[in-house]
């Protein structure tokens, strides 16, 4: 096959990539020698050019993406050099890039020029050139461009979607419960328990102890837990019994304060609160358990709730709280830990029945909605998958569809 | 307004950061950041509250000389001796790294090593073949348990010149089935992370305000 | 549910009723001597390796000497017996393919950990702080800290953790968030290899690997197999097959033999239990 030959042009295209004091035998020998290796590059090669130049989408413009025609010249050693020129004449030479094959074309990552500090709205050109030893073989320079802020990020919209849908089921829920329709909500026996639990603190003389798990306020767990905390606060004020919680996180401790209290308030008790009981013990992990522990040990509560997220001390607590007798209900989303509370406690609330906890002991119509709005997004979601599963199983994939 | 101001508060912070998840935009870039650099300090803040009740408890307890008081000088005295050298040398000579390593490490260590001690006679306790569902709990145990350790290696059989050992039935029962568990729970799990910020975006869920339901 | 109360009487006492109410004292000695013996006399049984170990040390070893990683601390000196070996072997493995670290930790506790693992490996291989490796120390808030480091690392931690501004780092000169750094390493007792799964790795991609404890390590699971965690070591025995990879024998290797032996102890202990549960049913039924 006959390859079509170019002459390198002369003039600024051409630039040696580096200098340095040479013998000038030495000078001559290695001149005559880069001459004939650029003669046999050089004639086969053809100037780089820069098809198109565009803003990088869903970004805060700081990007752009180049786009590059591939070489003709089947040389591996050949590698790819830009040079970026600012507005103010300024010059920036970009770095080889590694690992892309300049005979493969494509496009150059514009994080690769992020780094070099563009800026939304600033005019920048670009020229690229191969190179390979020392010489470099330019195109021209480009147009000036622009990289522009973007509001949206369009990579995320099947998230906005996924989100707007879901959001669209709960809303839908609430008000319909808000409309006055009832929802069922099916026996939960760890919640059913938490009166009898209470009662048989109140017949012993004991406190409750409550530990609302070891994750902050943030988690859902937590939320959870505080909303479950307030009914039992308000069945041990009823009850006149003394309640503890122990705290690992701060904040907790805090809300956990204003739910105990309200909650004693309610239940016509105010006088019975005792802000000392709800406590900071420690950040530490395993010294909040060494906290807990000993409390179980030294006031011997008649029954522990152990509800919220827990980690690998959930075992520690639990088997303490067995050793002393006490009757124990678990509640977490941590899956781990559960098959140690369902060993060691009475009751254990699996997952989301932590979380349709509070609705069930409160009853507040909104939540309830929201519960069941949940749980209708959570059928679609079965739904869903059952059908791609199928779909798959008969080798169509949707996904070439949706992109 | 004691209850609405908070709510309003919450919707607006709560607004700012799930926007920014969608929009690259410099504004909200640099507000999510702000956010962020306040949510920090507000939670390093907290700790002062945790500190105080931590005092308050302890030194009610020795003061009205409660069962344990002596625990509580203890637990003072740590908190005393470990930031006030911490403060004074840092947290690499003097008291603070020796009280770490020798007093502390050991400590919690021990916590953590009881776990061993409470699985065995957690275990003992629950695998009891009381039914089929009990009795296939057991077995996927017992195959897990020893699965996940070298002497599993020693255990397993031979079929027409393959040999199937102990830790490869032991990674189908983590992959498959195992997994198809977690999965479904995480969905769960994932699915009520949401719908407790779309509640709390909402107004509906309020007990972060201190107000239980 | 409440299965057995140990304590309580039983009516009549046979062999297979004691076999199903053996007392707690007697196992916990049983588990104490099964962990000892074998620290003392050890058996030295073969560790072969796992498929999570072996990605989780081709993230590492695929790096190249200059690479930036992150390691996060995550954990207390409670398990510092499981976790220990791996932050030594993974901070072994670093320095000997010239690696540089930034470390943090999410716990308070975590600094003394740290301080212990990187005194002593940056000993081992001359490294030299603030070129080699960093200690940016404890943030309080762990999931603000997560989102903000992937923004900027310098005004998340404006010093490291001696007060030393962290613009006067040399490691930190071309580094300043996720974006720049090849590998996310978090060793952790709870579930923050999870939270820097959802937040470094899902929000802004990226690509980290896990070390855990036994008990939070089957959460990994799910994690592993979508590749957002590319690569976790379980337990003490994920520890001995990494050591086994790197080649560099620790106590997760000399762990390995207490460990089987604990195991089997309780199989042992639960047989034992089903068949007198078993008998006694037969008995009563007859």
């Amino acid at each position: 096959m006959e390859r079509k030959r170019f002459r390198l042009p002369d003039g600024p295209h051409r630039q040696m990539r580096s200098r340095g004091s040479l013998s000038k035998p030495r000078f001559f020998i290695i001149l005559g020698l880069a001459g004939w290796l650029w003669l046999q590059a050089a004639a086969a090669l053809d100037p780089p050019v820069l098809t198109s130049i565009e803003d990088r989408p869903n970004d805060a413009g700081t990007g752009l993406i180049l786009h590059w025609s591939p070489s003709t010249e089947d040389n591996p050693t050949l590698q790819i050099i830009f040079e970026r020129r600012h507005a103010d004449g300024v010059l920036d030479t970009l770095e080889a890039i590694p690992g892309v094959d300049p005979r493969a074309g494509g496009e150059i990552p514009s994080s690769t020029i992020d780094e070099r500090g563009l800026e939304p709205g600033q005019m920048v050109s670009y020229r690229m050139g191969w190179f390979e030893g020392e010489d470099t073989l330019w195109s021209a320079w480009s147009d000036p461009i622009a990289p522009q802020i973007q509001w949206v990020n369009g990579e995320r919209a099947s998230v906005a979607v996924a989100l707007v849908l879901f959001a669209g089921i709960l809303i839908w829920f609430v008000l319909s419960a808000r409309r006055g329709r009832t929802f069922f909500i099916r026996k939960i026996p760890g919640l059913e328990a938490v009166e009898e639990a209470v009662g048989r603190a109140t017949e012993m003389g004991r406190p409750i102890l409550y530990s609302p798990g070891l994750d902050p306020m943030d988690e859902v767990a937590t939320v959870a837990s505080i909303n479950i905390l307030g009914q039992v606060a308000r069945k041990a004020a009823e009850y006149d019994t003394r309640l503890m919680v122990p705290n690992r996180d701060p904040i907790v401790m805090a809300v956990a304060q204003e739910v105990v209290r309200d909650a004693y308030t309610e239940a016509g008790r105010p006088d019975a609160y005792n802000a000392d009981d709800i406590y900071y013990t420690t950040y530490s992990q395993f010294g909040y358990a060494a906290a807990v522990c000993g409390t179980m040990m030294r006031e011997k509560p008649a029954t522990n709730f152990f509800i919220g997220r827990f980690y690998a001390e959930s075992l520690i607590l639990a088997e303490t709280g067995n050793a002393t007798g006490a009757i124990q209900i678990a509640g977490t989303d941590a899956d781990a830990q559960l098959p140690f509370f369902i060993t060691s406690c009475d009751y254990t609330l699996i997952g989301e029945e932590l979380y349709a906890g509070s609705v069930y002991l409160s009853r507040e119509p909104l939540l309830l909605g929201a519960l069941k709005g949940q749980d209708a997004a959570k059928a679609l979601i079965i739904i869903i998958i059952i059908i791609f599963s199928l779909l798959q199983i008969f080798g169509i994939d949707l996904r070439r569809f949706l992109g | 307004m004691k209850r609405t101001g908070p709510v309003i508060f919450g919707f607006l912070i709560g607004m700012v950061m799930l926007l920014q998840y969608f929009s690259p935009h410099p504004t909200l870039l640099s507000t999510y950041n702000l956010i962020l650099d306040w949510k920090q300090v507000v939670f390093g803040m907290t700790l002062i509250l945790g500190i105080v009740s931590l005092v308050r408890f302890h030194s009610t307890k020795i003061r009205r000389k409660q069962d344990g008081w002596l625990y509580s000088i203890v637990t003072l005295a740590g908190l005393v001796a470990m930031s006030g050298s911490s403060l004074v040398w840092g947290t690499e000579r003097g008291f603070y790294p020796w009280a770490f390593d020798n007093i502390q490490a050991p400590m919690q260590a021990t916590m953590f090593a009881l776990l061993a001690f409470y699985v065995a006679s957690a275990s003992y306790r629950a695998f009891r073949v009381r039914s089929l569902h009990a009795g296939l709990l057991l077995l996927a145990g017992v195959i897990v348990m020893l699965g996940r350790v070298p002497l599993g290696e020693l255990i397993g059989i031979t079929i027409k010149g393959q040999h199937y050992a102990l830790p490869q039935l032991s990674t189908w029962i983590l992959d498959v089935p195992n997994l198809a568990a977690k999965r479904g729970i995480l969905i769960g799990v994932g699915l009520g992370m949401v719908a407790t910020a779309l509640k709390i975006l909402l107004g509906i869920e309020r007990s972060y305000l201190g107000k239980g339901a | 549910m409440r299965e057995l109360d140990t304590s309580a009487p039983i009516a009549k006492r046979t062999i297979w009723t004691r076999l199903m109410a053996v007392d707690r004292r007697i196992i916990f000695l049983a588990v104490a001597l099964s962990v000892a013996l074998p620290l003392i006399y050890p058996i030295g049984l073969p560790v072969k390796t796992a498929n999570e170990s072996r990605a989780y040390f081709k993230e590492m070893d695929q790096l190249n000497a200059g690479d930036v990683i992150m390691f996060s601390f995550d954990y207390e000196p409670d398990t510092m017996a499981e976790l220990d070996p791996m932050s030594l072997t993974t901070w072994r493995h670093a320095f000997r393919k010239d690696l540089k670290i930034i470390a943090l930790t999410m716990y308070a506790g975590g600094t003394g950990v740290a301080e212990r693992i990187m005194r002593q490996v940056a000993g081992e291989y001359g490294k030299v702080y603030g070129e080699d490796y960093i200690f940016l120390g404890y943030n309080p808030d762990w999931s603000g800290t997560m989102l903000r480091l992937g923004e900027s690392i310098k005004a998340t931690y404006p010093t490291d953790q001696y007060g030393t501004p962290s613009e006067s780092f040399p490691i930190l000169q071309h580094v300043d968030r996720y974006g720049h750094i090849k590998l996310l390493v978090s060793v952790s007792a709870s579930a923050l290899s999870e939270y820097w799964a959802i937040w470094a790795g899902g929000k802004y991609g990226q690509r980290m690997i896990s070390g855990n404890t036994a008990v939070q390590a089957v959460l990994i699971y799910p994690y592993f197999q979508t590749d957002q965690i590319s690569g976790f070591l379980g337990g003490l025995k994920g520890a001995a097959e990494y050591e086994s990879l790197v080649g560099i024998k620790g106590e997760g290797t000399r762990g390995m033999d207490a460990q089987s032996t604990a195991h089997a102890l309780m199989v042992l202990f639960i047989l034992l239990g089903n068949v007198g549960y078993v008998m006694n049913r037969r008995r009563r039924t007859q």
